[in-house]
């Protein structure tokens, strides 16, 4: 099987699995949303600043329970399951890219609903136009968030604490997402051009993508 | 499944006549039509909190007794909950958008205790979704389901505290400026609503049963695993 | 490729503590092996060394032609077969949806699962998911995959473990066939008896070492 349909598989069999587990959708959504709601009530603050903090809360809560998400996977790969790729002759990179897509479809949805979950709670203001804008940010966000944690999550393999530690790890790694994400709409609401910060997320997205194709063969390597 | 089709022909029934005196009713001079989303906002949250209540009573009942029609119970009434308790939320941000401008409003307890009630029985399904065992998922979820509603009071407690001190408004009107008519119009919507919860909470445990039957069929399973065709081995 | 395993004076270390030493090991085809000893003397290490899993510290050798610790082990891994002692089965699919899965990553054939889960004798019951299927379902589908990827190489961890006599008999099936066709097979017991009746070489292992079974 070629590199990609191996990829392929790997995606669709990974969120069959979510579909039947439901990790993304019934628990990890909903706490997010929950904390979309507590976060207001924590502050105390005025209805105008809530509407003002909405879309930074947004990607602040994305990207923290986000990691929740990308994440999962790792939590389910056993040192069983990553023998069983192995002697099926799955390329370590063709699992990673497999991962990664599959993560970037879940996450993708997951902030879709948060979005619409922000929005109606924290009434913002946004910019004309800004659909697009972050949607676009959001995938970008999904497929990087996505590849930090499978990596995190190779790193972290047969690890005590493992959950922990590899969310220790993908959290500040995921600065330049948060801030090419959070910047994009700031742009936007100043009539500047959101091109700089696309490019810092495409940039870091590539950056993993070629980190994890090519550390994928080490990374495996070094779970055992 | 007779009785199901009778208790849903009369919440039909029922669930029309609501409608007839939602459609009927005199609306509020200031927000016009939208004064109707009331009939289903309302016996919505009335019901979202009823059948957290039976929830709760059927998890204590099951601590107590340990009888299997108690987790059914609370099952089949934490599910409606959730989907009323959405139902309540959505009618309730799409009033508040088109009247106020606003879909939600921090100052309103009742919607941000209603918001946590949501999540909390989520939680209560995931959890229930996430065992296997039988006993254990009742023994789980019915800790968990007397925990809720002891905790659910003390939500709207303290989110009507923040409230208080923070002084924002409620912008939701209350019942002391309705008129008859309108009162009525929800009155007769709650009964409406609350036989419908009946016919389906009838309804959804009659198939709680019948999952349980096929269950215990699959746990004789090991009768179906056949002898090997050693034989054929070779030729796969 | 005369010899399928060569392995000359291997030694591993795991979390710092040596595990094996100074194994020699040689199969070609046709070759059974069985290896016993006590639990916690490395028979699995060993293994996993075999299945070029784990790359050993000290020593060299090879696997298929693959030499053990460098990248060539990539291209031979989809030939080598190996029954761990717990079940490598994804828990939220079926088992017929387990073995679609392995087949599709090998190139095989559906038809090839319907015929596989049939001669383990699975086929009414392919439909019914990992997680609620007995050890012994499990291990019959893992013999299925196993039907179907063919590997060259077999690798059997406490095989016989919790089996009835039928899917014991079919394990013994399995390593018939891929002597037969050429293959070798290792397999590793606590108990010597077991591995006798499917073995033709018996070993037995202990503080690290192979030994001739006394």
């Amino acid at each position: 099987m070629s590199f990609w349909s191996q990829a392929i598989e790997i995606a669709r069999v990974d969120l069959r699995v979510e579909r039947r587990l439901g990790d993304t959708m019934r628990i990890v959504l909903p706490f997010a949303v929950v904390a979309l709601l507590i976060f207001p009530l924590t502050l105390g603050v005025d209805l105008t600043a809530v509407s003002r903090l909405g879309p930074a809360v947004f990607w602040a809560l994305g990207i923290l329970f986000g990691m929740q998400v990308a994440l999962r996977q790792a939590a389910h790969d056993d040192r069983e399951r990553r023998d069983l790729y192995a002697l099926l002759g799955v390329d370590p990179a063709a699992r990673f890219a497999g991962r990664t897509i599959s993560g970037a479809v879940l996450m993708t949805g997951f902030l879709a609903v948060l979005l619409v979950a922000m929005i109606v709670l924290y009434s913002p203001r946004l910019p004309d136009g800004w659909l697009g804008p972050v949607v676009l940010s959001s995938v970008l966000v999904a497929i990087g968030l996505t590849e930090l944690g499978t990596l995190a999550g190779e790193v972290t393999a047969g690890l005590n604490n493992r959950t922990a530690l590899a969310s220790l790890i993908v959290a500040p790694l995921a600065l330049p997402l948060v801030i090419g994400a959070s910047q994009t709409l700031e742009a936007l609401a100043r009539d500047a051009s959101i091109l700089p910060w696309v490019l810092v997320l495409v940039a870091t997205d590539l950056a993993l993508a070629v980190a994890g194709v090519g550390l994928a063969r080490p990374l495996e390597e070094a779970s055992r | 499944m007779t009785r199901v089709k009778v208790l849903l022909a009369v919440a039909a029934l029922a669930m029309a006549i609501g409608l007839w005196f939602a459609l009927t009713a005199p609306t509020d001079a200031l927000q016009g039509d939208f004064t109707r989303i009331i009939n289903i906002h309302a016996p919505s949250m009335w019901l979202a909190f009823l059948a957290f209540g039976v929830t709760a009573l059927g998890s204590a009942m099951w601590l107590i007794r340990k009888h299997n029609r108690w987790d059914r119970l609370a099952e089949a009434s934490a599910e409606l909950g959730v989907m009323f308790t959405a139902i309540g939320l959505f009618t309730g941000m799409v009033w508040g958008k088109a009247v106020w401008g606003r879909a939600w409003d921090w100052g309103d307890a009742r919607l941000a205790t209603s918001a946590v009630m949501f999540f909390v029985y989520v939680g209560y399904l995931a959890l229930r979704a996430a065992t296997p065992d039988p006993i254990e998922r009742a023994r789980r979820s019915a800790i968990l389901g007397v925990i809720a509603v002891i905790q659910v009071p003390l939500v709207y407690f303290s989110v009507n505290l923040f409230r208080t001190l923070h002084q924002t408004q409620s912008i939701r009107p209350d019942g002391a400026t309705m008129p008859q008519e309108m009162a009525i119009a929800i009155l007769v919507n709650v009964i409406a609503y609350t036989i419908l919860y009946v016919a389906l909470l009838v309804a959804r445990i009659d198939v709680a049963k019948a999952e349980e039957r096929v269950a215990n069929e699959d746990a004789l399973a090991g009768d179906t695993v056949k002898p090997p065709r050693l034989s054929e081995v070779k030729d796969v | 490729m005369d010899r399928l395993i060569d392995l000359s004076q291997i030694g591993v270390s795991l979390g710092g503590m040596p595990v094996l030493r100074g194994i020699d090991l040689s199969l070609g085809p046709g070759d059974s092996l069985g290896v016993t000893g006590p639990n916690g003397v490395g028979k699995t290490t060993l293994l996993r060394v075999l299945a070029t899993l784990l790359a050993p510290a000290i020593g060299s050798g090879s696997v298929l032609g693959a030499g053990l610790g460098t990248p060539a082990v990539y291209d031979v891994r989809s030939r080598i077969g190996l029954l761990s002692h717990r079940p490598s089965v994804i828990p939220e699919l079926t088992l017929e949806e387990n073995l679609r899965h392995a087949a599709a990553l090998v190139g095989a054939s559906y038809e090839k699962v319907a015929k596989a889960l049939r001669v383990v004798g699975l086929d009414d019951v392919a439909a019914r998911r990992g997680e609620v299927s007995s050890f012994g379902m499990l291990r019959r589908a893992e013999v299925a995959r196993l039907l179907i990827t063919a590997p060259r190489v077999l690798l059997l961890d406490e095989p016989f473990t919790s089996l009835d006599v039928e899917a014991q008999e079919l394990i013994g099936a399995l390593v018939t066939r891929t002597t037969s066709d050429g293959g070798a097979v290792v397999m590793v017991s606590h108990e010597a008896g077991q591995l006798a009746s499917h073995t033709s070489r018996l070993l037995s292992m202990s503080l690290g070492h192979l030994e001739q079974q006394p």
